[in-house]
């Protein structure tokens, strides 16, 4: 039997599989409006990677916004647990993760095991998200890797609130609309540091405690993460495929429930 | 949605709906008798109100923490306010109308909502009109401001009874001479005298009470809990409106023998226990039948509120009873342990508790609006966290829906479940 785990994101669903070891094969595609349509595309995709298909004796756990939604796995676990599970197995010395994808942010707090400890989290708004992030490039008109470099070059910043994306929206319009307008990179690093002040203060709701890893769709961000190391004075643990990290973490718990019997 | 000018007469549909409640109970041969009595209580205080206003009677409505054994010793009709708007809200599913009614009077929505609801439910004349507003600035600063609201919308006048932070001989002596005047104002607008009798044997009644509380708070230490998440809020509105009133010693005479015969069987309210939760703050009023399914669906309990269950002890003495009144007021859990500053007694309390009760992990309620109790929850965490308990925080509204559906909440509560799953 082999373990798979599967991430219904609200942007991208994605899948992992657990090749042996240390080794694992990943998949990424669009979330559709069937989360069951897009969580069998990832699979495919990965099996077809590991050149194995359904034939094989599956145990898939799955997590994420859509996971409930699916008919054919044998376990649901929450976003957070999951993100623990997986940051633990990269990174076994990060005792804090901050997880930042399309539409959350989380704080997290684990033991040495992967176990959740704590969490924090903000859902009240888009302010502080990656889709958040990528409404605010393209009302610069400019590419999310080129808002990216430039918020590096910033020496200042404009003022930009933390709390309501469309509020923000309305500041950022009125930074390029005024005379002189506001340089780029000030708007940009204002954006930022909005999206990091957000989470630094939900890193301080659960106590900050090193060393400290990023995941999720934004850790891909090197501006976020740049801003992030400054405010809070260290060096962030970035996984090589930072969206992956819950899926991973839910195909390791496929894996304990393989080993404990579970699936039998 | 209704408009101010409507109206609808929620206090006869309130009686009409304790009545069918009840013979639902009655018909129900698992349900428990203090279920039914519960009812039967919220009848007795409903159906007297009704009459009261048919009859032209005087009805004093008064706020939260409000000592209403001075009402019942005057044969004044007593209305709890915030209690009756939360019941409306309910039994009746009204809550939206009285939020649209207070948001029409300028209040938005980051004020408490048991305010909002509460001048809704007077502007909408969905609570009978009262002859006076009693309020106190028990324990926030919002009710202490929302006096002035009520008296205007009800055109009738009224009185603030301005109750101390700290527990000293000097503020118990000025609380005295607080509450005289404010028997003085109610004997010249009622017509009706202070009964200190019939206070003495209210106290009396209502020192037993407390005893009651106290020994049933000692039998939510068993392992299984023998108590139901829903008999919370029975239990909160025992003091809030049936103070030294023979219906809530029958009620918790019940409960405790209910609660006493399932320890002796070996018996918890829930299927399979899982989780020994502690609650702080108050969960959502319209998530009183979620919180009884969690105990259903995945063994959680609520197995102490510390801020809201737990009495300061002390024993009444009748032959003294307004310095009883006063000195009950210092006791009340959300008095001591939420007004004024957040003291390390209150701190030592909730570790106590954690540990005297087996809890698992602890639930915050973080009402937005209410600022002053999310003020604490940085601290009451990290001191939980100190003993190892988890804490989790759920921004919520005490009656507004709207701010965080059930399904955000209960996603929430199964992360929460699986982090103890894991320890």
């Amino acid at each position: 039997m082999k373990a798979l785990g599967i991430d219904i994101g609200s942007l991208n669903t994605k899948a992992v599989i657990l090749t042996g070891g240390s080794a694992f094969t990943s998949s990424i595609v669009p979330s559709g409006d069937d989360a069951e349509k897009s969580a069998r595309a990832a699979i495919g995709a990965a099996q077809h990677q590991v050149g194995l298909g359904n034939e094989t004796d599956w145990f898939i756990v799955a997590t994420g916004a859509g996971s409930k939604s699916l008919t054919f796995t044998q376990q649901q676990k929450s976003i957070t647990t999951c993100v623990a599970r997986g940051t633990n197995f990269i990174f076994p010395t990060a005792r804090m993760v901050i997880d930042i994808g399309a539409e959350s942010g989380a704080v997290l707090k684990i033991n040495e095991r992967g176990r959740l400890n704590d969490w924090a989290s903000h859902d009240k708004c888009a302010a502080g998200t990656g889709i958040f992030l990528q409404q605010m490039a393209k009302l610069m008109q400019i590419s999310i890797e080129e808002m990216s470099r430039l918020s590096m070059l910033a020496k200042a910043r404009a003022d930009i609130t933390g709390t309501c994306a469309v509020f923000a929206e309305s500041e950022v319009i009125s930074h390029v609309h005024r005379q002189p307008p506001t340089p780029k990179e000030v708007i940009i690093a204002g954006i930022y540091y909005s999206v990091v002040t957000r989470i630094i203060g939900l890193c301080k709701r659960v106590n900050i405690e090193k060393e400290i890893a990023i995941t999720g769709g934004v850790a891909l961000n090197k501006g976020v993460v740049h801003m992030l190391e400054t405010e809070l004075g260290c060096s962030l643990l970035v996984p090589q495929l930072p969206q992956v990290i819950g899926a991973l973490g839910a195909a390791l718990i496929a894996r304990e429930n393989i080993e404990k019997g579970a699936a039998k | 949605m209704l408009s101010t000018g409507e109206k609808k007469d929620t206090v006869k549909a309130m009686v009409r709906t304790c009545r069918l409640l009840r013979r639902m109970n009655q018909n129900n041969p698992t349900a428990r008798r203090s279920e039914s009595l519960y009812y039967e209580m919220l009848d007795i205080y409903y159906s007297r109100l009704a009459l009261a206003r048919e009859q032209k009677q005087f009805i004093a409505a008064h706020t939260v923490f409000f000592p209403a054994e001075i009402l019942y010793a005057m044969d004044l009709v007593p209305m709890h306010s915030e209690v009756s708007t939360w019941m409306t809200a309910l039994f009746l599913e009204y809550q939206s109308d009285m939020l649209a009614a207070g948001a029409e009077l300028g209040l938005t929505p980051e004020i408490c909502s048991a305010h909002r609801g509460l001048a809704g439910a007077f502007a909408l004349q969905a609570l009978p009109r009262p002859d006076v507003v009693l309020w106190t600035n028990l324990i926030c600063d919002n009710t202490a401001k929302s006096g002035e609201l009520l008296m205007k919308l009800n055109d009738c006048p009224g009185f603030f009874l301005d109750h101390p932070f700290q527990n000293t001989k000097i503020e118990e002596k000025y609380m005295i001479n607080e509450i005289t005047e404010m028997v003085r104002f109610l004997e010249t607008k009622s017509g009706h005298k202070m009964n200190w009798d019939k206070l003495s044997e209210i106290i009396s009644r209502t020192n037993h009470e407390i005893n009651l509380l106290h020994e049933i708070n000692e039998l939510r230490k068993a392992v299984p809990s023998p108590f139901y998440n829903k008999d919370f809020l029975p239990l909160l509105t025992i003091d809030y409106m049936f103070p030294g009133q023979p219906e809530a010693i029958v009620y918790l005479e019940a409960l405790r023998d209910e609660m006493q015969d399932m320890i002796r069987q070996g018996k918890g309210a829930a299927p399979r226990e899982q989780y020994r939760l502690m609650t702080l703050f108050i969960p959502p009023m319209n998530l009183m039948g979620f919180l009884e399914n969690l105990s259903r669906d995945y063994g959680a309990m609520s197995v102490v509120e510390p801020l809201f269950t737990l009495w300061k002890p002390g024993q009444l003495d009748p032959g003294h009873p307004l310095d009883s009144v006063v000195q009950k007021s210092f006791m009340i859990p959300e008095t001591h342990n939420m007004y004024g500053p957040l003291g390390q007694e209150t701190l030592n309390q909730i570790v106590t508790s954690a540990r005297d009760y087996k809890v698992d992990g602890a639930v915050y309620w973080a009402h937005i609006g209410c600022r002053h109790t999310c003020a604490a929850v940085k601290l009451i965490k990290d001191t939980l966290n100190e003993i190892d308990i988890p804490l989790l925080t759920i921004d919520c509204d005490i009656i507004d829906p709207t701010i965080s559906p059930e399904s955000e909440i209960r996603e929430k509560m199964e992360r929460f479940f699986e982090l103890l799953d894991d320890r």
